[in-house]
């Protein structure tokens, strides 16, 4: 709920005024010299106007009147939206959180999960996991640009490097396999 | 005879502490410390005890009333998470609620969790999936007012909103859901309002 208040601002809109005024009588010198209304043609012919219309010119060529004026040109509800019609509107099955139905358990860990998504928990292991084997590697090569061109292999507590294994980089951790990481 | 009336004065605050308590501990009941100044209504409502059922009356449900106060969320908000759960088995409820993107579902996830452990541990439940939620509300917490300022020295007055959430567990399975009202039920209805009409001021 906000409610914008506005500082009035009564000699600036004065000065408008004054301003647009003089800008008025400069333009047409001669209009209301004498009589105040504006006064059409005498003759009603089909032609271009002759007389300038100074005030009604002047007022369709202005800009959008202040905000001030235009309050009364904006719309505004009339009457009091009863609770019930609001209720209506927000309580609409629309608008209405939907049940989900996609919803199921993790086959490794049996916590819950989203049927297109991976397990959160699962996620979660593999991330802290990650990190441990990244932080191995920071410390091996000690600083930044250190990365070599073969490949990389992770050891655990009580493995040996295999044939396959031959010109590789070995990070080692310190604890034993975990059971999703698969040994080759 | 101080202490007995003070605590018969309190009897109706809490009673199972007084019927539980057999020793004769002068103004141990009386709760002195000014932090929990008001007890609502919603966490009285724990403190009823039924007297022993006879025995061949059917099993009372165990009931666990629960609720959180001043939660910094709206309550319109968090009465579209309410009105989800309503109805649902408390393994229901916590799924959705965790895979929920509102920022009100895990307040509510919390509150159902520490209400089932409540159930557990408190209110003989036996198992804590054997639990429905048979009421789930929100209410309007304190509001706050401040400034929120805007562009050219304009400021706006915002309000800070706060909501309680109060949930009512109930054990056993969720009730099923009330079919829907089709048109042969409504022209049963009529069918029969026509037929309970009798003539008035007659003999």
């Amino acid at each position: 709920m906000l409610i914008v208040v506005r500082s009035p601002l009564p000699r600036l809109r004065a000065l408008l005024q004054r301003c647009w005024g003089q800008l008025e009588r400069g333009l047409w010198p001669g209009v209301l010299g004498g009589q105040s209304p504006p006064w059409g043609p005498a003759l009603a012919v089909q032609g271009p106007a002759l007389v300038p219309q100074g005030i009604n010119v002047g007022e369709s060529g202005a800009e959008a009147p202040s905000l001030l004026e235009s309050v009364l040109w904006m719309a505004a509800p009339k009457q009091r939206r009863t609770i019930e019609v609001n209720h209506c509107r927000r309580r609409h099955p629309s608008k209405l959180i939907e049940v989900k139905r996609n919803i199921d358990v993790c086959p490794e860990c049996g916590n819950l999960k989203q049927k297109h998504v991976l397990c959160g928990y699962c996620y979660a292991k593999v991330k802290e996991e990650t990190r441990q084997i990244r932080m191995e590697i920071c410390k091996k090569e000690g600083g930044p640009f250190n990365a070599p061109t073969v490949e990389t292999v992770v050891l655990y507590e009580g493995e040996k490097p295999t044939e396959k294994d031959a010109g590789k980089r070995i990070i080692e951790r310190a604890r034993k396999r975990p059971s999703w990481f698969v040994q080759n | 005879s101080g202490a007995a009336w003070a605590r018969g004065l309190l009897s109706w605050a809490r009673p199972e502490r007084w019927l539980a308590s057999g020793s004769l501990f002068p103004l141990s009941c009386i709760h002195t410390s000014t932090s929990l100044q008001k007890i609502g209504k919603w966490e009285k409502k724990n403190w009823i005890v039924y007297p022993p059922q006879l025995p061949g009356e059917p099993r009372r449900p165990a009931e666990i009333y629960h609720c959180r106060r001043e939660i910094k969320y709206s309550k319109d908000k968090m009465w579209y998470l309410a009105k989800l759960i309503k109805g649902m088995s408390i393994d229901q409820a916590l799924a959705q609620l965790e895979f929920s993107d509102k920022k009100g579902a895990k307040v509510i996830k919390e509150v159902l969790l520490e209400a089932q452990e409540m159930a557990v541990r408190k209110h003989n439940v036996e198992f804590k999936s054997n639990l429905h939620i048979a009421e789930s509300l929100t209410g309007r917490g304190h509001y706050v007012k401040r400034v929120r300022c805007h562009g050219k020295g304009m400021f706006g007055i915002m309000k800070i909103s706060r909501c309680h959430y109060f949930v009512k567990l109930v054990e056993g399975p969720p009730p099923p859901p009330e079919p829907p009202r089709t048109g042969f039920d409504q022209a049963k209805e009529y069918v029969q309002q026509l037929r309970n009409r009798t003539l008035v001021h007659t003999l």
